[in-house]
């Protein structure tokens, strides 16, 4: 039994020893491969692949459309993958580490950059001049978030998603403070949730514990009129706003105004299940396509609390909201860039494919594609007020964020941590914003 | 349990005896069935929210409802771009062949570790157990590229092939543990009566693990009938998807979740490895019974 | 003439180990050797490796916080999961030992949690039995203690991971009666004879005739321990939270690797586990001459 012990650790030692004579690197170069039609003009048949995130639901409309692409073209055939978001981007980068990126894939603008730094995009610029592509009814401001650093667009966006203030009007009717008056700021919003939150209902909190929102803390920037990031990818305001924008929330919630830190982090995931959903909070930040599924699951609940939602609180600078779009990209070692293009173009300007897709990921961002479904008397009056939301937030021509690379991985999960030590008590918002900086600035642009 | 009769024996032995057995007994079974509830709780949890309706599924602490319905398991089954059955014959002919593969690699690896002299054997048996050591999330990028360059992409090879070649060194180490306790006199019986290796293999080893054999067949079946990773990241059309794979679709962040449909296919994709468990049950407990004793 | 057939039985040998060999060679020592050079590099998925020596390494130790926390996070959960599993799985198999009735029942029944793998109805599930308004702080109600959710707080929510590994100790349990199934009954007979109680006769005959399965299972469980991942990522969606109190080393490894695309520092990382657990393992094995009975030997 000993001896066996020995020859492991001999048998690690060699592997160490060979450790160092390199091994097999694989980088076949593909890129390039296909060179014709880089300006997606071609002959639109062979096989396609598809990748984009979502669970069964989107699954379902987003191949009800590839199926009325490949009626149209006929000699077409789509491979489609998806997988729940977080999964989504781990396969998507094994699969550029092997350079098999499907031709047709989808991402927003939080992680573009990190696959523009590596150069395995295509620029679709080409496409738009050579009319493979269009973007003739789609707004500049949204057509801009599809932009790299350079100004080349990387990826055509499809549906334009924003943040919402989600409120539950019954709650604020029956706790007698109504809803935050139009244009309302931050210092309005927040002493609404303090007047409403003495009238609540016991085991119902005015607000989530929110402060380690990325989203919600980009909003509070933006309507203070401060820069995100700087032009070399390193954090762009100052650490002061971030301990001002923290310690408003830290008051919140040492008043007992939100939730506490620890039930906040028990939050179920999916729209429906969320604890505005659930009636257990008066308002909180949600995505604006969150309103149909969470009225559902209030409505089911004794009591027939309705819900709505409002723009981001604005500031100094107007409004505080911005556009977060999906859309499709085309990876380099694409071998068949004219049907790619051909599919992009399809699933985002087509009449029939944007009413089979019902702006299932953000507001179609094709103003037609958009005005006819608005404009259907059948539409659901819940799921008309999300896109009439989304209307008069791009009316106001949203200011575009460049997320430098390694945002999404970096940023996000370092704000929202950060936060978490603060709430948690284990530093002060000084502290954690000091480590916050460092953290992020090490970690975003390089 | 057994501590609770120590004073009582000293201080009565005689007539205490006879009684003793049937409390300590009860109490024994008192005790072992409040932990199983407290155990069980959480998956019969699952099966009761699985067939209440979908506004209450996630409500309730409790096990009972005033309304149930199979809604969850007709909306589950269909849910998706094909439905669960395709699913389950894909998991299963997976499972199936990682089965199969397992116990041909691993049994004829360890025959040759356990009862065959050769050179390098140590060496080769400490590489076996290094293996063991290695978090598989480092091998997966090489591997990936690996089975991309191969081409083997939206088939089950990658998923099955590893298994044919041995790959999972515990199954290997458990088989060589149990054959080497089997006694030598059998090889050298057959070898007298003219069996080579490979009729010694198969005629006197390999019908006497069969206790091992069962052991690997269920561990296996656990593992690829579980696998998330491998399925996700080679398997990209939805016909060639796995149970699994449709499970995590009803779990989305950006969208909608349907957690009532998830808990019945949860229920019903544990079905399969109940059935197989109970059915392999005796093999498995002489299986493990061996592993450590040498 | 012997040195022939030792040569045929060598031959043979690698017959029966060729399909190992392959798999060994092709789908393990190289990805592994790949991995061991990538250690050494930065290596962003999408660009090709770059030498950098040392580097990771020096990071790793002097210049990542929560590389040291994630440590701190599997050396706790080694620590406190593994000898509560052996205990837990030892008093149950006792329990279940002694020609009790509807032993393949119970049997069946403690199993059933180990084969339900980490899935992401599990994650829903731990949820709900250890979040704020979950089971555990129902019940604890009835008894007028009222606390915070146990998923949701840094102090507690490693515990909810040991109770998942905890819950799933029926594999353990079932290697543990089958020993006992073959320690032999004349044994304890003379030990009563001898006048020895149940509880010396637990310590002084079944739990040196056990020793060598507790010697297994303590070898199997702490590699897992180390290599604990799934139920992390699957309680705490991936992000080792709150505030990384979940934040397991291959976690860790994975969120490196994958999410923030360091496959170099990540492969870094692989191999400092594999070095302590290796060196580990040959620990353990250097103390089991001194506690685990080996039939005759003592």
């Amino acid at each position: 039994m000993r001896r066996r012990i020995g020859t492991t650790a001999l048998a690690c030692a060699t592997l160490l020893v060979f450790a160092g004579c390199n091994g097999t690197s694989v980088t076949n170069d593909n890129a390039g491969g296909g060179s014709d039609g880089k300006d997606g003009k071609g002959e639109v048949t062979g096989k396609l692949q598809l990748t984009f995130w979502g669970g069964a639901a989107r699954a379902q409309k987003t191949n009800a459309v590839a199926d009325m692409f490949v009626k149209e073209h006929s000699g077409v055939t789509i491979d489609r993958q998806n997988a729940d978001f977080g999964n989504y981007f781990n396969k998507l980068n094994i699969q550029a580490s092997s350079h098999t990126l499907p031709c047709v894939m989808q991402l927003q603008g939080r992680q573009l950059n990190d696959y523009t730094k590596r150069k395995v995009l295509l620029p679709l610029d080409p496409m738009i001049e050579s009319g493979a592509i269009k973007v003739d009814d789609i707004p500049k401001e949204i057509v801009d978030t599809g932009r790299g650093p350079d100004g080349k667009l990387y990826f055509l966006p499809y549906g334009a998603a924003y943040d919402a203030v989600g409120v539950n009007q019954t709650m604020a009717e029956q706790a007698g403070v109504g809803l935050p008056p139009d244009g309302y700021d931050w210092t309005q919003y927040t002493e609404w949730i303090t007047k409403a939150s003495a009238k609540l209902p016991k085991g119902t909190f005015a607000a989530g514990s929110r402060g380690g929102l990325p989203n919600f803390f980009i909003a509070y920037q933006l309507a203070n009129g401060k820069q995100l990031f700087t032009d070399d990818g390193k954090l762009g305001f100052t650490k002061e706003s971030l301990v001002e924008y923290w310690n408003m929330w830290e008051k919140l919630r040492t008043a007992g105004t939100t939730m506490g830190a620890d039930a906040q982090a028990d939050e179920p995931e999916g729209a429906e299940q969320g604890f505005i959903a659930q009636g257990k909070l008066l308002t909180d930040s949600i995505p604006g396509n969150a309103l149909t599924p969470a009225s559902a699951t209030l409505a089911s609940k004794p009591g027939e609390q309705k819900l709505t939602t409002l723009p981001m609180p604005s500031g100094p600078s107007g409004g505080g909201n911005a556009m977060f779009t999906s859309g499709f990209a085309i990876p380099t070692n694409c071998d068949n860039i004219p049907t790619a293009a051909a599919f992009i173009d399809f699933f985002t300007n087509n009449p029939e494919a944007g009413a089979a897709f019902k702006s299932d990921n953000g507001a179609a961002t094709n103003q037609k594609v958009l005005q006819a479904q608005v404009d259907d008397p059948k539409l659901a009056p819940l799921k008309k007020h999300e896109l009439e939301l989304y209307q008069q937030i791009v009316a106001k021509k949203p200011p575009t964020i460049l997320y430098p690379p390694g945002y999404q991985a970096t940023f996000e999960s370092a704000f929202t941590r950060a936060y978490e030590e603060v709430a948690f008590g284990k530093k002060s918002v000084q502290q954690a914003a000091d480590s916050f900086f460092t953290e992020a600035n090490a970690g975003l642009g390089g | 349990m057994t501590s609770v009769s120590i004073p009582t024996r000293r201080a009565l032995l005689g007539r205490r005896r006879t009684t003793n057995p049937f409390v300590i007994g009860l109490i024994r079974h008192a005790f072992l069935i409040a932990v199983l509830v407290v155990m069980l709780y959480p998956v019969v949890w699952m099966v009761a929210a699985s067939f209440r309706p979908s506004a209450e599924v996630m409500n309730s602490l409790g096990l009972f409802s005033r309304h149930y319905t199979l809604d969850n398991y007709k909306h589950g089954w269909s849910a998706g771009q094909l439905d669960f059955s395709r699913y389950f014959l894909n998991s299963i002919a997976i499972t199936a062949l990682s089965i199969a593969g397992n116990l041909f690699a691993c049994s004829l690896t360890a025959y040759a570790f356990a009862r065959l002299e050769f050179p390098l054997k140590r060496v080769l048996f400490g590489l076996l157990l290094a293996t063991m050591l290695l978090p598989y999330h480092v091998t997966l990028v090489p591997q990936y590229i690996l089975f991309n360059e191969l081409a083997w992409m939206n088939t089950y090879l990658p998923l099955v092939v590893p298994k044919w070649l041995g790959v999972e060194a515990f199954f290997i180490f458990l088989m060589v543990q149990f054959i080497r306790t089997l006694p030598r006199e059998l090889d050298d019986a057959a070898r007298i009566d003219g069996c080579g290796h490979w009729r010694t293999f198969i005629r006197i080893i390999m019908p006497l693990s069969l206790p091992a054999l069962g052991t690997t067949a269920l561990f296996t079946f656990i593992n690829s009938w579980n696998d998330f990773l491998g399925p996700l990241l080679y398997l990209n059309r939805p016909e060639l998807w796995t149970v699994s794979l449709g499970l995590n679709s009803f779990l989305d962040v950006t969208g909608e979740s349907a957690y009532g449909s998830l808990f019945a296919m949860s229920t019903l994709a544990l079905a399969p490895i109940v059935g197989f468990f109970l059915g392999a049950q005796k093999l498995l407990i002489e299986g493990v019974a061996t592993t450590g004793l040498k | 003439m012997k040195s022939s057939r030792t040569g045929r039985e060598g031959l043979t040998a690698y017959l029966f180990l060729s399909p190992w060999l392959i798999g060994i060679v092709l789908l393990t020592l190289g990805p592994m050797l790949y991995s061991a050079y990538l250690a050494f590099t930065s290596y962003d998925l999408l660009s090709p490796p770059r030498w950098i020596g040392l580097d990771n390494f020096r990071r790793m130790f002097t210049a990542d916080p929560r590389y040291l926390s994630s440590v701190r996070v599997t050396l706790v959960y080694v620590v406190v999961s593994v000898p509560l599993l052996l205990v837990l799985s030892m008093v149950l198999a006792l329990l279940l030992n002694k020609g009790i009735r509807f032993l393949s029942g119970y049997r069946a029944l403690f199993y059933l949690p180990s084969l339900m793998g980490a899935s992401v109805a599990i994650a829903v599930l731990w949820r709900q039995i250890f979040g704020g308004t979950g089971l555990v702080n129902q019940v604890l109600s009835l008894f007028g203690i009222t606390r915070g959710s146990w998923v949701g707080s840094p102090g507690t929510a490693l515990w909810t991971i040991v109770t998942l590994n905890l819950w799933a100790f029926g594999a353990t349990m079932i290697i543990f009666l089958a020993g006992l199934r073959q320690v032999p009954v004349e044994l304890h007979e003379a030990a009563a004879v001898d006048g020895a109680g149940p509880i010396r006769r637990f310590f002084s005959v079944t739990l040196p005739l056990m020793t060598p399965l507790i010697f297994f299972n303590l070898l199997l469980d702490t590699i897992h321990a180390f290599q604990a991942f799934t139920g992390a990522f699957v309680v705490s969606r991936g992000s080792g939270g709150p505030a990384d109190s979940t934040l397991f080393y291959t976690l860790y490894l994975y969120q490196q690797g994958f999410a923030e695309l360091k496959m170099g520092y990540a492969s870094a990382m692989a191999w400092t586990l594999v070095i302590v657990l290796a060196a580990f393992t040959g620990f353990l094995f250097l103390t089991a001459k001194r506690w685990v009975y080996y039939g005759d030997e003592r």
